[in-house]
């Protein structure tokens, strides 16, 4: 394979289970098995919500609280950078960019892709969804139609108790 | 090893499992994975296979190396049921009855294995280019019931499929098989897209 060295997984996170678990089956499928030989570079995304967009309503005082809600979020990027390096160390898996970037989640991961001239986009998916089966999440759906290149979506498996929580 | 690089490629349906090993190594790295590509008559599905053959051949290759990460492709094809025509009214005067001789029922049966044996040779071929441990597997159905449950009886790691269905949509779509194993596959699932048409 002559451009092994070219293509790249880009892979975007969020402060989930299901991005950490998404990430961990990326790298057992794209990066452990070629140890000897890598064939894929790794880009870490992480979209970092804007203050403005978690407050969903506006209310008294919300001006107040702005800071406070970025401080959280900066503190929560820091964190999710922190663990997807460890997890990659730990896989000796080198990250070629880790990147934390503000804004719609849809569009920066749409827009990295571009950037990085990916081979393939990964996803975790939470299935915002208040029903029994898995939906696919907002983003990974939107991604799954509109990304230019592959798309890879990484559910949680499912409990094998057949609970009823919706969330 | 050498006899199972020669019985493990290319068997249809029966599927030997690569024995696990026992976990002296790194406990987190799964060993056997397979992937299932689903194809059809569409481009599409044909240059996901590619796209699996190009990006995972390390993994799925009949060599020492790839054995050892134990990596089988499954390349599945879904027949629709055949349709039992029922009466289609063809003479004047309704009455006449037409229904569909046991022989005709035959000879579309036999069209349509022939078309997917043609489009199972066709993907066994690209894969025997690469050297690519495969299996093949042809269900009947409705392929996106069909895959769905085949994932999960099989263990399947990644499911792959095309990104458009029949018909030539415009990119942003998924064709509909897709958009259903992506939300009901117990599985990973990869939507491998085309590069950007040359119009």
């Amino acid at each position: 394979m002559a451009s092994g060295s070219e293509r790249v997984v880009v892979i975007g996170v969020d402060d989930s289970s299901h991005s950490y678990h998404a990430l961990e089956t990326a790298l057992d499928l794209f990066f452990t098995p070629f140890k000897s030989n890598p064939q894929f570079k790794l880009v870490v995304i992480h979209a970092r919500l804007t203050a403005t967009s978690v407050i969903g309503f506006a209310g008294p005082g919300t001006v107040d609280i702005i800071p406070l809600v970025e401080q959280d979020l900066d503190k929560t990027a820091e964190l999710v950078k922190k663990k997807c390096t460890e997890v990659c160390s730990a896989k000796s898996v080198e990250i070629t960019s880790l990147e934390a970037i503000e804004g719609d989640p849809r569009n920066i991961m749409v827009e990295a892709a571009e950037r990085h001239h990916a081979s393939v986009l990964v996803l975790g998916s939470h299935g915002y969804g208040a029903v029994k089966r898995v939906f696919l999440g907002s983003v990974s759906d939107y991604l799954a139609h509109h990304a230019h290149c592959s798309v890879m979506i990484v559910k949680k498996p499912k409990a094998k108790h057949a609970s009823n929580d919706k969330h | 090893m050498a006899e199972d690089q020669a019985t493990a490629a290319m068997e249809t349906l029966a599927v030997e499992k690569q024995p696990e090993t026992t976990v002296a190594e790194a406990p987190t790295v799964t060993i056997t994975k397979r992937m299932m590509v689903a194809i059809d008559e569409s481009d599409s599905s044909f240059y996901a296979l590619q796209w699996v053959i190009d990006h995972f051949s390390n993994l799925l290759m009949t060599t020492e190396a790839a054995q050892a990460e134990g990596g089988l492709l499954t390349v599945v094809h879904v027949q629709s049921p055949s349709h039992h025509f029922a009466a289609f009214p063809a003479g004047p005067g309704g009455a006449t009855a037409v229904y569909a001789s046991s022989s005709m029922i035959e000879s579309v049966k036999k069209a349509e294995q022939e078309a997917s044996a043609a489009l199972l040779s066709r993907a066994l071929h690209m894969c025997r280019a690469k050297q690519i441990r495969t299996e093949t597997m042809v269900l009947e159905g409705d392929a996106k019931d069909m895959i769905c449950q085949a994932v999960e009886q099989m263990h399947v790691d990644l499911l792959v499929v095309g990104s458009r269905g029949l018909g030539k949509i415009r990119r942003a779509f998924i064709g509909s098989v897709s958009d259903y194993c992506a939300h009901h596959a117990n599985c990973p699932i990869l939507i491998v897209k085309p590069p950007k048409e040359i119009n």
